[in-house]
C-alpha cells in the first residue's frame, strides 16, 4: 500500500517535468484538432503520430499518446455543436443537443458545457484507473502460458466479436491477422516463415506500419473516393463559454452518472466512446427536471453524452494495460505504442521499473483533463476554424504524413510498401465490413497466443489438456464464449440507446 | 445475401490456397501452427459462404454495395496512382521533392486554389521538418538522381 502511494507520488512529480507537459499541451492541442475534423478519427490520429513518439521516453510518448486520445475524444464535440457534424462518433449524441444550442444563440455555453462535462468525465475515469489497473495487474501475476494463450483468444473474440457489424466476418478478420503475424521467423524452430526474400520481415511485420496502414492511410483513401464538399460555415459566437454556479450544480449529477456509465463500458472491451455517449446522454434525459428541453437545445444532455465518452478513455485503458486486451481500436493503436517502446502490456507493468513508467503516465492522464479544459476553452473559436479545412487538403496531408511516419521507423523504404499495403487491406476492409481492429489485434496478440500455446504443448510433451488444466483456463475459455455471443447483446444495447434518442 | 460477399470469400479462400502451399515448403515441425491458423481462416470462411447461401434463400440477393454508392472511381483511381508514383518516385529524387510534386498534383486535381496549396505545403513541410529531421533525426531519403 505505502509503495503504491509513494510510486503514485513520484508518477506526479515525474508527470510535472517540462517535458512531459509540453508533451500534453502538444498532444492535447493535435489531438482536438483532429477530433474536430470531421472524417478523421482518434485512433487514426495516435497511429498517424506514433513514430513521433519512438525518441521520447516510454512515460511521454505513452502520456503524449494518451494526451492526443482525450483531445481526439472532446475534439469531435467542437465540430458536433457548431457544424452539426460530430468530428469522431463519440459526438454524435452531443449533436443532438449542441447544435439546437447554437441555433438559439447559445453555442458559447454548450461549449462551455462540452469542456465542463469532458474534464470531469476524464477525470473522474482516472480513479478507476488507479483503482482498477492494479488489482487486475496482481491477478495477472498468476498467469502462465496456457492462460495466455486463451487470454489472447479471448482479447480477439471479444474484439472481433463486438465491433463488426457480422460477427462471423469480425472474426474472418481476426483469423486473417493471425495469419499475417506468422510471418516472420518461427519462435521456437528459427526458420524463416513467409519472408519474401526480405531481411526485414525477420521479426515479423512490423505492427506500426500496419496501424498507419489500417488506420490513417486507409482513411485517406476513404476520403479520396468520394465527392469533396465544402463543410459548412461554422457557427460565429459571442455568448459566455464559462458556467455559472447554479448551472453546475445543475449538470453536476449528469455528470457523476454519465461518468459511472462511460466508465463501465470503457472497461468492457468491445463497447466504446460511440455507445457511452447515447447511453449518458439517455440517462441524462430520464433523470432531468426539463426533459421538455431535450430536442431543442438542453445543456444537461450535451453533459451527459460528453461526460460518458471521456469517462470511457480512463476505464478502456484498465484491460489493455493490465491483461493486454484492447477493447476497442484506438486502445489496440496505444498498445502499439507500449510495445514499440520495448513494455509488455499486462502485470510486468506493475512492477519494478516498469511502475515508475506506469505511474507516471497515469498521473500524466490526470494532467491531460486539465489541459483539455484550458485548451478547450481558450482555443474553441480557433479550433472551429480548422474544423472547415477541406478533404481535398487532409488527402495529400494524411498520405505524406502516414509516408514519413512510417519510413522514421527504421529508416527503411519496405516499411513504406507495407504500410501501403496495409493501407489498401485497411481500405478494402472497410469497403466490405471486414474488421481493422481485429486484424491488428491479432497481429499483436498472435504472436503471444503462438508462444504460449506452443510453450504449453513442449512443457506438457504435447499433451492438449494443459490448456484446460486451471481453473483460470476455464474461466477465460468461459470470457471466449461470452466475447462470441456479445454481439447479440451488444446490438441490442446500440439499436435501444439509438431508438431513445432519436 | 450480399454479391459482394462472394468476393470476399474467394479473397480469403485465394490467401488460404497462398498460405498453404508457402506453409507445405516449412519443415513438417514449422507447419502446425501457421496450418491450424490456415484452418481456422478456411473455417470461417466456410461458414459465412454457408450464412450466405442460408440468406440468399431467406431475404433474397442483393448487390452489397452501399458502401460504394459515392464512390467516385476516376477521382479515387487517380488519387491511388499519384500515391503509388509518390512512393515510387521517392527513392530516386528524395522525399521532399516527391512530395512536393505528389502534392501539389493531388490539391491541383482536387481544385484546391493556389494560395491553400502554398500555405498547406509549406504547414506540411515545417512539421515533418521540425518533427522528423530536427527532432526525430530522421535521415529522409535525398534521392539517388541527385548523386548524394
Amino acid at each position: 500500500m505505502t509503495e503504491t502511494l509513494s510510486l503514485m507520488g513520484m508518477g506526479f512529480i515525474h508527470a510535472l517535468y517540462p517535458v512531459n507537459l509540453l508533451a500534453i499541451a502538444a498532444g492535447v492541442t493535435i489531438g482536438i484538432v483532429i477530433g474536430c475534423l470531421p472524417g478523421l478519427s482518434a485512433a487514426m490520429g495516435v497511429a498517424l503520430l506514433l513514430p513521433m513518439t519512438f525518441s521520447m521516453e516510454a512515460s511521454t510518448g505513452m502520456i503524449m499518446l494518451g494526451a492526443i486520445y482525450c483531445g481526439a475524444i472532446f475534439g469531435g464535440s467542437i465540430s458536433a455543436i457548431l457544424i452539426h457534424t460530430p468530428g469522431t462518433p463519440a459526438s454524435a449524441a452531443t449533436a443532438i443537443e449542441g447544435y439546437q444550442m447554437t441555433l438559439k444563440g447559445q453555442a458559447g455555453k454548450a461549449l462551455g458545457t462540452a469542456c465542463i462535462a469532458s474534464f470531469f468525465g476524464g477525470l473522474l475515469s482516472c480513479i478507476s484507473l488507479y483503482f482498477f489497473a492494479p488489482i487486475l495487474g496482481q491477478l495477472a501475476m498468476k498467469f502462465g502460458s496456457p492462460e495466455y494463450f486463451w487470454l489472447s483468444i479471448f482479447g480477439l473474440t471479444i474484439i472481433a466479436g463486438v465491433s463488426s457489424k457480422s460477427m462471423v466476418k469480425g472474426l474472418m478478420s481476426g483469423a486473417l491477422g493471425l495469419l499475417l503475424s506468422t510471418i516472420g521467423m518461427d519462435p521456437m524452430q528459427g526458420v524463416k516463415r513467409f519472408m519474401f526474400g526480405q531481411s526485414s520481415l525477420y521479426e515479423g511485420i512490423n505492427v506500426t506500419c500496419a496501424l498507419i496502414g489500417l488506420f490513417s492511410m486507409s482513411q485517406a483513401l476513404v476520403l479520396a473516393e468520394a465527392k469533396i464538399r465544402q463543410r459548412a460555415q461554422a457557427a460565429k459566437f459571442n455568448d459566455r463559454m464559462i458556467l455559472t454556479k447554479s448551472e453546475l450544480k445543475e449538470i453536476a449529477p449528469t455528470i457523476g452518472r454519465s461518468w459511472i456509465i462511460g466508465n463501465l463500458i470503457g472497461i468492457l472491451p468491445g463497447a466504446g466512446a460511440s455507445i457511452a455517449c447515447f447511453m449518458g446522454y439517455n440517462t441524462a434525459r430520464q433523470f432531468s427536471k426539463h426533459k421538455e428541453l431535450f430536442g431543442h437545445g438542453s445543456y444537461e444532455g450535451v453533459a451527459g453524452s460528453e461526460a460518458a465518452n471521456n469517462a470511457v478513455t480512463g476505464g478502456s485503458l484498465i484491460p489493455m494495460l493490465t491483461l493486454g486486451i484492447p477493447g476497442e481500436s484506438v486502445t489496440a493503436v496505444l498498445m502499439g505504442g507500449l510495445i514499440i517502446q520495448g513494455l509488455t502490456p499486462g502485470p510486468n507493468l506493475f512492477v519494478g521499473e516498469t511502475a515508475k513508467m506506469t505511474y507516471t503516465f497515469f498521473a500524466g492522464f490526470v494532467l491531460i483533463q486539465f489541459f483539455m479544459l484550458g485548451i478547450g476553452l481558450l482555443g474553441c473559436r480557433g479550433f472551429a476554424h480548422i474544423a472547415r479545412l477541406s478533404d481535398a487538403i487532409l488527402i495529400p496531408s494524411v498520405t505524406i504524413l502516414c509516408v514519413v511516419g512510417s519510413f522514421a521507423i527504421h529508416q527503411n523504404y519496405v516499411d513504406v510498401v507495407i504500410m501501403l499495403i496495409f493501407g489498401v487491406i485497411g481500405w478494402l476492409s472497410r469497403k466490405f465490413g471486414l474488421n481493422n481492429a481485429a486484424i491488428v489485434l491479432a497481429l499483436i496478440l498472435g504472436p503471444i497466443g503462438e508462444k504460449g500455446l506452443r510453450r504449453s504443448l513442449l512443457l506438457s510433451g504435447g499433451d492438449p489438456a494443459i490448456l484446460f488444466s486451471t481453473p483460470v483456463c476455464w474461466v477465460l475459455i468461459v470470457l471466449c464464449v461470452l466475447g462470441v455471443l456479445s454481439p447479440i447483446l451488444m446490438d441490442r444495447m446500440t439499436g435501444k440507446q439509438q431508438d431513445h434518442s432519436s | 445475401m450480399k454479391k459482394s460477399d462472394i468476393g470476399v470469400c474467394i479473397v480469403m479462400y485465394g490467401v488460404c490456397a497462398f498460405f498453404l502451399y508457402m506453409t507445405l515448403q516449412l519443415p513438417k515441425a514449422a507447419q502446425i501452427y501457421p496450418l491450424c491458423v490456415i484452418a481456422l481462416l478456411a473455417g470461417l470462411t466456410t461458414l459465412h459462404a454457408v450464412n450466405m447461401i442460408i440468406g440468399a434463400f431467406r431475404t433474397g440477393i442483393t448487390d452489397g454495395l452501399e458502401n460504394f454508392k459515392d464512390f467516385l472511381p476516376s477521382q479515387f483511381v487517380s488519387i491511388f496512382l499519384m500515391i503509388l508514383i509518390y512512393i515510387a518516385l521517392m527513392p530516386y529524387i528524395g522525399f521532399y521533392a516527391s512530395s512536393v510534386l505528389f502534392m501539389t498534383a493531388s490539391l491541383l486535381f482536387l481544385k484546391v486554389k493556389i494560395w491553400q496549396i502554398v500555405l498547406s505545403e509549406t504547414a506540411i513541410f515545417v512539421l515533418v521538418y521540425c518533427a522528423f529531421t530536427l527532432f526525430l533525426e530522421v535521415r529522409l531519403p535525398s534521392g539517388t538522381v541527385w548523386g548524394f
